[in-house]
């Protein structure tokens, strides 16, 4: 009989077992002594059958509702059922194409159910359960694999399993009502194993503890540094301390061997990162700035030992050594990179209060049941209920009751939302005053708060073109450096003054300590993370860098009509009656919104909803008739109306007198004018047109008052376009302009003033479709956030509210962020272009003056703390003209 | 000009060529990516004071997989960054992280640190 090894996993024949154990029923056969030793040590760790299964071993025959997708209604699914019931232990089948189950009976002991789920599948159906994949840590053992998988297999309400040793993870099928995360994980830690699944707010936190214990450790060694500095810098300068001033030479020498000692550890432990990160560096043909720490105090270090062993080989005067710039460069150092820590730890500010909105846990219904589940657990198609006060968990649709919602995390819409049956709400928003039940649609990864997170955190990671210069120049910064030092040291040895080697190994050692790479290697980055987490705080999601920097030059601003300058939805703008009139002004509205409500026109809703929100009653409508081309006509409390156009008028020959006059001026206006009459006499006119979003104009009068040309862009006619332009102050007016032509007109925009040599940097904003390609030829392309996913998709930046004013906001973040990258910029060149020539001595010929590798060290030290820090400043900013 | 004097100064011509030599013009090792199974090219990056290996030659026009491992607690190259290709990873320490792409036109493209002191370069074929 061939049987396996419990522990290895070998196959092995059980006669020619090393040893076999029996333990709980069971008998288990081992390959080795290691094995069985294993075995011995803890056996209940080996046995089969899992304490999470669940199976209930009195009773023999089990039920389960199996999910399958695609089960029809109108024909039978004999293949199915026959091939399930051909399954040895598989008791009873029954079909219920309603619900889309399969009820199968079966015997647990005889068949399990990925046996069935195989079944299923190979009848062509789907099952319906949901797949998860699991990460397991330190997966190593190939044999292992099998046992996870039998494991889990073996856990009640998985269909299938499937382990993976390269990517070290567990893809599991399963019936989420019958088995939750919780029991898959306990099915991997009976073999040992840890396992981890993935949750959206690990990463920031665990970057965080990371961070902390980074922190620690650089402490830990600025204070051993520092500690050690003290006693070294004091006998350093021998003639400045009062009682060792008095010392003979003699015991001076010998402080000055213990200070050797003393810096030994100093360089191995302070400055391990320093000469570890060069070697490195070295090997990769590269140089960084621990090249120039490693160097510069290596040199100090090696010359001051060399000179107090060997006090004879030097000139006169030359044999003191520079044991505290060892201590003290480094001490300073780590204290510099302790404190950068620090700073960049709250750079990441804006996405962990992203993160914070997130609701920890969901009341998931499943089975009648409700369970309180941790969100990353939430399945698409889960029903969760959700009571006043809560947050909402993931996004879903309502299915059942009604609430409102407060989404001003999100949209920036500050009144609460009203949600029934059929609306979507989104994960991270409050609910307010009812309860509901909704239906998951979007959870973990793409819900909208995690997309845009994880749009945040792609941009605060992206490179602003100008980084990409910083880049080119810091490949060669450390180099040249490095050569300025070595000629630093020449020049000064060949025609510097007396003691030569003294002055020359100090300002060479100076050079190497005061250029600081990295304040322009951390110029850029920092402020492009600060920035656009600002962005975010106020409802701008900016894609890129690129986008970012781009927006702040921006000189013409496109933007579409529909949706963007107006609300993108007809309402009812005026009513008029005739003089005298048959009716009132309500009536006249009652009469039309009876009617309109069955018509289907797109315009027919902005009446009904009019009437609707003047509370009036509508009234049973009879012979309704569209009259194509011309309008309807129907017969509502026995009185015949008739709604349409000027034709419609004609055609029924009815006097218009002074309404033809006032329908004129309105669609001047860039309204849709429609006639009412009612019994054959003229009763009025109702107007509906898209209406100007209230804070349209003074979005444009704010850009317009940065020195940006405004441009509206639109399919309508100009006559409608010209009307709404002249409401919000746009003076230009591309109007008639077909969906393909937008992406044309917005580069021609572009080379406008192509005989000038300016590029003119256009951006459009829109939300629709149509607008895709304008946003993609557009420098910055702008998406409404309310608008389609396939405008966001082709968009550079995205303002989640649907407010213009988002876009006057986005210029503002983007030049606040853009200044800030130039003075870091700025800073940290012009420190290095003074520094260096400082150091290496320039001003010493004619003032005399020369810099102290100490002080060299404090300075480029805090040039990076610096940066960050004035980077941080952007925390600060507010909009001056914000979105409400 | 005594001869020491005339030593030094040979000496820091020398140098200036080693440096120049070394950091810019010597020829840098490339490691090929091996094409797994999947037919994706995979290529395993151990991060510590910089990417080993730091120059990968790739195919265009199939898959890239690059699996980092850093072993530095060091906050500098927490994260990597392959601006080209949008794409970025933060490195916990000891975790391998992989990341994956398709680089879809050829030429040089550099990958680095968030500050850019550690460097490589993914050359594309």
């Amino acid at each position: 009989m061939t049987v396996r090894d419990p522990v290895c996993g070998m196959e092995i024949e059980s006669q020619s077992a090393f040893a076999q154990r029996e333990h709980m029923g069971q008998t288990f056969y081992f390959c080795s002594k290691s094995c069985v030793d294993q075995f011995d040590a803890d056996p209940h760790h080996y046995v089969m059958t899992s304490a999470t299964t669940g199976f209930n071993p009195e009773r023999t025959l089990t039920r389960i509702e199996l999910p399958v997708a695609d089960l029809p209604f109108y024909k039978p699914v004999t293949t199915l059922e026959t091939g399930l019931r051909a399954l040895e232990g598989v008791h009873g089948v029954t079909t219920n194409a309603g619900a889309g189950v399969l009820q199968v009976e079966y015997d647990s002991k005889k068949v399990n159910i990925p046996q069935m789920a195989e079944v299923v599948r190979a009848s062509g159906f789907q099952l319906g359960g949901t797949n998860i994949r699991i990460d397991i840590e330190n997966l190593r053992c190939a044999s292992c694999v099998k046992f996870i998988e039998d494991e889990l297999k073996s856990t009640d309400g998985v269909l299938s399993a499937t382990v993976n040793i390269a990517t070290q993870e567990a893809t599991v099928d399963y019936l989420p009502q019958k088995a939750t995360l919780a029991q898959l994980n306990a099915a991997i830690e009976a073999w040992g194993y840890k396992p981890r699944t993935a949750t959206s707010d690990a990463p920031v936190d665990k970057q965080e503890e990371a961070h902390a214990r980074e922190y620690g450790r650089l402490m830990k060694m600025f204070w051993f540094s520092a500690i050690v500095s003290l006693p070294v810098l004091l006998f350093a300068y021998p003639q400045y301390v009062p009682i060792i001033r008095d010392l003979s030479m003699n015991t001076i020498r010998w402080t000055w061997i213990l200070s050797a000692v003393a810096t030994l550890p100093v360089l191995f432990y302070s400055g391990y990162d320093f000469f570890t990160g060069a070697w490195a560096a070295f090997k990769h043909r590269s140089a960084n700035m621990n090249t120039l720490i490693a160097l510069g105090t290596g040199a100090a270090w090696l010359y001051s030992t060399f000179a107090i062993a060997f006090p004879s080989v030097f000139p006169e005067g030359t044999s003191e050594p520079f044991y505290d710039v060892v201590a003290v460069v480094i001490a300073l150092v780590v204290l510099g990179q302790a404190l950068e820590l620090r700073a960049k730890g709250q750079s990441s500010a804006a996405i962990k209060k992203l993160l914070g909105l997130q609701a920890k846990t969901a009341r998931v219904i499943r089975d009648g049941k409700e369970l309180d589940l941790p969100v990353e657990e939430v399945l698409v198609g889960d029903v969760i209920q959700v009571r006043p006060g809560e947050k909402v968990p993931v996004d879903g649709v309502i299915v059942e009751g009604s609430s409102a919602v407060d989404e001003s995390m999100l949209t920036g819409e500050s009144l609460p939302v009203s949600k029934k049956k059929g609306d979507e709400v989104i994960g991270a928003t409050l609910n307010k005053t009812g309860a509901f039940k909704f239906r998951a649609t979007k959870v973990g990864k793409d819900t909208t708060l995690a997309q845009i997170v994880k749009m945040v955190q792609d941009a605060q990671n992206s490179k602003a073109p100008i980084a990409r210069l910083v880049d080119t120049i810091s490949g060669y910064f450390v180099p040249i450096v490095m050569i300025l030092a070595v000629w630093t040291f020449v020049i000064w040895f060949v025609i510097g003054p007396q003691p030569q080697l003294v002055y020359a190994l100090v300002t060479s050692v100076t050079v190497l300590i005061i250029a600081c790479p990295c304040a322009l290697g951390l110029a850029t980055p920092m402020s492009l993370m600060v920035g656009i987490g600002k962005g975010a705080e106020h409802g701008i999601l900016i894609r890129s860098g690129e986008a970012l920097q781009t927006a702040r030059a921006i000189q013409t601003v496109v933007l579409d009509k529909t949706g963007t300058i107006t609300k993108g939805k007809p309402e009812l703008t005026d009513t008029v009656i005739s003089e005298p009139s048959p009716v009132s002004s309500d009536q006249l509205l009652k009469f039309a919104a009876s009617v309109e409500k069955v018509s289907e026109h797109p315009l027919a809703q902005a009446i009904v909803e009019a009437a609707q929100a003047r509370k009036l009653q509508l009234a049973e409508v009879q012979d309704f008739e569209a009259i194509p081309g011309h309008g309807v006509s129907a017969k509502v409390e026995g009185r015949s109306v008739l709604i349409g156009n000027l034709k419609l008028m004609n055609r029924e020959e009815i006097a218009l007198n002074e309404l033809e006059e006032k329908s004129k001026s309105l669609a001047d206006d860039g309204k849709t004018p429609m006639f009412i009459a009612i019994d054959g006499k003229a009763a009025g006119i109702v107007a509906v047109a898209d209406t100007v979003k209230e804070d349209s104009a003074e979005a444009i009068k704010a850009l317009q008052s940065l020195g940006i040309e405004v441009v509206m862009i639109t399919g309508d006619n100009r006559r409608t376009a010209e009307a709404i332009a002249r409401k919000v102050g746009v003076t230009r007016v591309l109007a008639e302009v077909l969906p393909e032509d937008k992406a044309n007109e917005v580069k021609k925009l572009q080379i406008e003033n192509r005989q000038s040599k300016i590029v003119n940097v256009v951006a459009m904003v829109g939300d629709g479709i149509n607008d895709a390609p304008a946003l993609a030829q557009a420098d910055v392309g702008l998406a409404i956030g309310t608008g389609t996913d396939v405008a966001i998709e082709a968009s550079d930046i995205t303002l989640i509210k649907g407010s213009l004013k988002g876009v006057v906001t986005a210029i503002e973040v983007s030049r606040a962020t853009m200044t800030n990258i130039y003075q870091n910029l700025f800073g940290a060149f012009i420190y290095n272009t003074l520094g260096i020539p400082v150091a290496m001595g320039v001003l010493f010929p004619f003032f005399g003056l020369l810099l102290s590798p100490l002080i060299a060290g404090a300075a480029m030290a805090f040039s990076s703390v610096t940066v960050v820090g004035n980077a941080n400043r952007l925390r600060g900013f507010k909009p001056k003209f914000s979105a409400r | 000009m005594s001869q020491i004097q005339i030593f030094v100064i040979l000496s820091g011509i020398v140098l200036t060529v080693l440096i120049a030599w070394y950091f810019w013009f010597a020829p840098k090792a490339s490691t090929r990516a091996a094409v797994s199974a999947s037919g994706a090219q995979e290529v395993a990056i151990t991060v510590k004071g910089g990417y080993t290996p730091d120059v990968i030659v790739v195919q265009k026009g199939r898959p890239v997989r690059l699996t980092f491992t850093r072993h530095e607690s060091s906050a500098c190259s927490e994260k990597v960054l392959f601006p080209d290709f949008n794409q970025n990873a933060v490195l916990p320490e000891g975790e391998q992280v992989t990341l994956e792409f398709t680089p879809a036109k050829e030429g040089e493209y550099g990958f680095q640190c968030q500050m850019g002191m550690l460097r490589g370069k993914l050359i594309v074929e």
